[in-house]
């Protein structure tokens, strides 16, 4: 009996331990799917209805990025969001640098190694594909 | 303000860009004038301008990856072991070693300095419960993710998270100055650590992110401007944030222009940025932010 208490407790810690880092399932997961050489710096939570008038993303916010670093922006939403949720970031210039959605070909990425070589402030936005509702996480990692 | 300078930065740039063929955009990073941010202004910064600000300032666990990248190793020398959490009278003294002491937690974090991490949480906690913001610290699941060094990710997540949570919650409740100071004693922190490793280890990279920080600077002073006449303590703080500048004023910081090559891999997109900023900076410009960071930061830690 005591051994099976034990078990049960280790096996409790060891997932309060792993996955308890957060009240957001969704958070903590999106942080685990960033892969073991990504080491967490920040996330941003995006909910959003549908847009009246889609266009430009909705969700904005910004951050340092420095150079001779690689960033990886994990891109996660719910099951129920109607659309996937992408980022565009651009430089203190208004320059495009990336977006993980194109809307052309419809394609969108779940995840975007960043190479930064120009050290600034830069602003990233978040929608839904085609201004649809849907509630995700943006998490920021660097990579070693 | 932040819309103000947001433009006048885009307008140089563009100006710049425009007027030369070179690919080198030598007009580089500038100070606006301090009479280009008057403090009625500062005061209108809204809450989403002042998370940005909060977004703006560069992690210390980033400066403590750039150490262990540049393979440096881990010193009990950088930390601020002189604070005493239990002789900070003020709520000025509390939110300032808070933001000092969370720099130190990601460093201790990111090199498994598990034991002295636990201890440097101890004091993080009475300051926290000091503010009484204690709630928004998980102390136990921060200092059981310390001891199971396989989770490391979340245990920057909790950090990070809490310091996120208190500065939102001071924020929202009328003490954004206490959330002003965390963010300063996170960055006056960062700086000292990577000033003091440089004096050691002159790597390249490691000076560049310091003249780097000239970037984020003139928001920290914006973020401090409004509390600068509140009382005694916020006018020293406010100075130093000035000296700061100074020393900074004749750094410069370049671009060269380019566009970002992107190619697939592993069902990801992976984006090389070929743009690059090129920091200008004297081995005296150096000495000189060397000199002034430790001297302030000293003067904010050896108050007890």
């Amino acid at each position: 009996m005591k051994i099976y208490l034990s078990l049960v407790i280790m096996m409790i810690t060891a997932c309060t331990a792993a996955y308890g880092q957060s009240s957001d399932p969704l958070v903590s997961n999106c942080i685990l799917n960033a892969g073991p050489d990504a080491k967490y710096l920040k996330d941003f939570r995006v909910q959003l209805g549908k847009a009246d008038n889609p266009g430009e993303p909705r969700y904005k916010t910004q951050m340092s990025l420095w150079k001779n670093t690689r960033y990886r922006f994990s891109l996660c939403n719910t099951e129920d969001s109607e659309g996937q949720l992408y980022l565009n970031l651009r430089d203190d210039a208004n320059k495009l640098v990336l977006s993980s959605y194109d809307p052309e070909t419809g394609k969108t990425y779940t995840f975007i190694d960043f190479i930064c070589n120009k050290s600034g402030i830069y602003r990233l936005s978040f929608d839904f594909t085609a201004g649809m509702k849907g509630s995700g996480v943006g998490v920021v990692s660097m990579i070693k | 303000m932040k819309g103000n300078l947001f433009f006048i930065l885009i307008v140089a740039l563009i100006l710049s860009v425009s007027c030369r063929n070179s690919s080198k955009n030598s007009s580089g990073f500038v100070f606006p004038d301090t009479d280009t941010i008057p403090l009625a202004e500062a005061e209108k910064l809204s809450a989403e301008a002042i998370a940005d600000i909060a977004n703006n300032i560069a992690s210390p666990v980033e400066i403590a990856n750039l150490l262990q990248v540049l393979s440096v190793p881990y010193s009990p020398d950088y930390l601020a072991t002189s604070i005493n959490v239990n002789r900070q009278p003020t709520d000025f003294d509390k939110a300032l070693a808070l933001g000092i002491l969370g720099a130190d937690l990601g460093y201790l974090n990111m090199y498994e300095k598990t034991a002295t991490a636990i201890n440097i949480l101890s004091d993080i906690k009475k300051l926290a419960e000091g503010l009484k913001v204690g709630q928004f610290f998980d102390f136990d699941a921060i200092r059981r993710l310390s001891l199971n060094r396989s989770n490391l990710d979340s245990l920057l997540f909790l950090s990070v998270d809490s310091y996120t949570r208190i500065d939102k919650y001071l924020r929202d409740n009328g003490r954004g100055h206490l959330s002003a100071l965390m963010i300063i004693g996170v960055w006056l922190e960062g700086q000292y650590l990577a000033t003091q490793v440089i004096r050691e280890y002159p790597h390249p990279v490691l000076r560049d992110r310091i003249g780097e920080q000239k970037i984020i600077l003139n928001d920290l002073i914006m973020l401090a401007a409004p509390y600068c006449g509140r009382d005694a303590e916020f006018r020293k703080l406010c100075g130093y944030l000035q000296e700061i500048r100074e020393k900074f004023r004749d750094i410069k910081i370049s671009y060269t222009l380019g566009d970002p090559v992107s190619v697939e891999k592993d069902g990801g997109l992976v984006v090389e940025q070929t743009e690059t900023s090129i920091v200008e900076m004297s081995d005296d410009q150096l000495a000189g932010l060397v000199e002034i960071t430790g001297k302030i930061r000293n003067k904010m830690v050896i108050n007890n």
